[in-house]
């Protein structure tokens, strides 16, 4: 049964694939596939885009992970980090200040800060907060909007979105719940005798755990750079843009697009600039909070790390309350 | 899968990634994909890759030989999804490397004003003569400047590929670059309406060098520069096809 299972599931999926191809061939006119063949160099340029400007911040992101692995007591994290469920959220959310990562890099780094001993709302605080709550985020956002309305409100919207789905979180007390069954990421196993390693051995093993999480993460950077290069080439981004007018309609588009783009959050401020002059200040800045938190690549990772009923509310959540954040400022500061 | 054929894979895999990128900085084709300001990281990334594979290939220590024996190695990514990470690689070689052109401005539509960096761009403007001024400056100009007096009449030298809109009346085109702010992902096309008696013999997507003296013109509501063209010379395509902001 499982053999037979593991035979026969690429070969169905190339069957299906062939006849879909067959019947498109079939059905459609020819000018639809030299269109489709002219842009795909675009495609090619787009996914190669996204995949190299955001492989570096992974790598950084793995190797962060792995650093953690191998350097961080499970201790420190019992001693220094606050029992309360709202002071561990808060903990968590600016815990972004001491690993300058983005939504790349902070899914495998969380999930190594659960296995240590990191508490559940802190945790979760951490992977939505941190991808702005970081050195670098925060000087690209002063950079394209100036030391401002939008970056105060960009890190006040973060911080209260991540506490509060940090919050609701905490009725979790363990993480085995909300977490993937976890693989043990490197199998050079710990014996006692091996625990008193030199320094060098220590950074080769952090190293070996970044290099794996490399490869299970980078495949979901992969698979979504191609989705948003996609979208992008084949769904003129001029219709989207075109109905994003009026206080509820233009926040849902800049949520849309900010899903679709994928842009990394350390360059995101520089993209939403060209958005300032036809969109408003509400749907802009819900651009920027909600992006960090969702989009198509960081949504494929949270699906190989957490169960699904948490990837739902790590999706709903920061949707709703940046959704309400847009309109909140669309309705008071027109 | 053995530890030690799985490891080779992922070095080998690692290496050709290293190498992709590598070659991409060398033959200064990096620009076509991501904005000048990002090539420290991507040079960092190489290194870390470079170290990445130099660990999985070197010979494991007999400390933890012991474990290279049993076959539980449930750390293991199924191989047909670590092929996945050669993707971009194989992408890169299929398709020959191609900077955004007019074929994309049909997904990503062009802008004739760009709000795009705020408040001091304007300032900067006045600093280079006029026919130093590129596309994003003078849309620039028009956009940020109260009053275009000073501007009007002064002779613009552009270069940039030519591109043609339905709104645009005849004997027109535009002359179009794409603005890059960090990717190929976020990239748009901008473009200045060029007035030029043989604008319509033109071939589309050609790149052209544009000199001119610049007017005021309305298009589509929005005030924009004109340029009307004395000279229209093709040119090769440019190194750096994009504009950075």
């Amino acid at each position: 049964m499982q053999a037979s299972q593991k035979i026969s599931r690429p070969l169905v999926i190339v069957i299906a694939l062939g006849t879909l191809a067959v019947l498109l061939f079939n059905l459609l006119p020819l000018s639809v596939f030299i269109s489709l063949g002219q842009r795909l160099p675009v495609f090619a340029t787009v996914f190669l885009g996204i995949f190299i400007e955001a492989v570096p911040y992974l790598l950084l992101g793995t190797l962060a992970s792995g650093l953690v692995e191998v350097f961080l007591d499970r201790k420190w994290m019992t001693r220094f980090m606050p029992r309360g469920n709202l002071t561990s959220a808060l903990a968590g959310a600016v815990l972004g200040l001491a690993f300058p990562v983005c939504e790349c890099g902070v899914i495998p780094l969380t999930r190594r800060l659960f296995q240590k001993g990191l508490p559940i709302p802190a945790g979760v605080a951490f992977l939505l907060a941190a991808p702005v709550f970081n050195p670098i985020v925060i000087f690209s956002t002063a950079s394209a909007f100036g030391w401002g309305e939008m970056l105060g409100w960009r890190l006040a919207v973060t911080l209260g979105i991540a506490v509060v789905t940090g919050l609701v979180f905490s009725v979790e007390k363990d993480a085995g719940n909300i977490l993937k069954p976890l693989m043990p990421v490197v199998h050079v196993h710990l014996h006692e005798e091996e625990s008193v390693q030199s320094f060098a051995e220590k950074i080769r093993r952090a190293f070996l755990v970044s290099v794996d999480e490399f490869f299970e993460m980078g495949r979901y950077l992969v698979i979504g750079a191609m989705l948003a290069a996609g979208m992008q080439t084949f769904i003129p981004q001029g219709t989207l843009l075109a109905i994003g007018n009026g206080p509820l309609l233009s926040v849902l588009v800049m949520l849309a697009l900010a899903f679709i783009l994928s842009i990394c959050s350390t360059v995101d401020a520089f993209v939403a600039l060209g958005f300032v002059g036809s969109f408003s200040f509400g749907a802009v800045l819900s651009f920027l909070t909600f992006g960090p938190m969702v989009d198509i690549k960081s949504l494929l990772m949270y699906r190989q790390v957490f169960r699904n009923r948490a990837v739902g509310y790590l999706v709903l959540l920061p949707l709703l309350m940046s959704l309400l954040a847009g309109l909140t400022f669309n309705y008071l500061f027109p | 899968m053995p530890t030690r054929l799985y490891r080779l894979y992922q070095g080998l895999t690692l290496i050709a990634l290293c190498l992709f990128l590598a070659g991409k900085v060398i033959s200064g084709k990096l620009t076509w994909y991501i904005n000048l300001r990002f090539l420290p990281l991507t040079l960092l990334g190489i290194v870390l890759l470079a170290i990445m594979a130099q660990v999985v290939f070197r010979k494991p220590r007999s400390t933890d030989a012991h474990d290279h024996d049993h076959d539980h190695n449930h750390a293991q990514t199924p191989p047909g999804n670590l092929a996945i990470l050669l993707i971009p690689v194989i992408i890169g070689v299929l398709f020959p490397a191609r900077p955004l052109d007019s074929t994309a401005i049909d997904s990503k539509g062009v802008n004739v004003s760009a709000p795009l960096i705020g408040e001091n761009a304007a300032t900067r403007e006045l600093e280079v003569t006029a026919d130093q001024r590129n596309i994003l400056d003078w849309i620039r100009i028009f956009n940020y400047e109260e009053d275009l007096s000073p501007y009007l009449g002064q002779t613009a030298k552009v270069t940039g590929f030519i591109y043609r809109t339905d709104d645009l009346p005849e004997g027109q085109f535009l002359v179009s670059r794409f603005v890059i702010s960090c990717c190929a992902a976020d990239g748009f096309a901008i473009g200045i309406p060029v007035q030029w008696d043989g604008a319509d013999a033109l071939e589309e997507n050609a790149w052209v060098q544009v000199e001119g003296p610049v007017d005021a013109a309305e298009l589509d509501g929005l005030k924009v520069p004109l340029i009307l063209a004395d000279k229209v010379e093709s040119i090769r395509e440019p190194e750096q096809p994009y504009l950075f902001p």
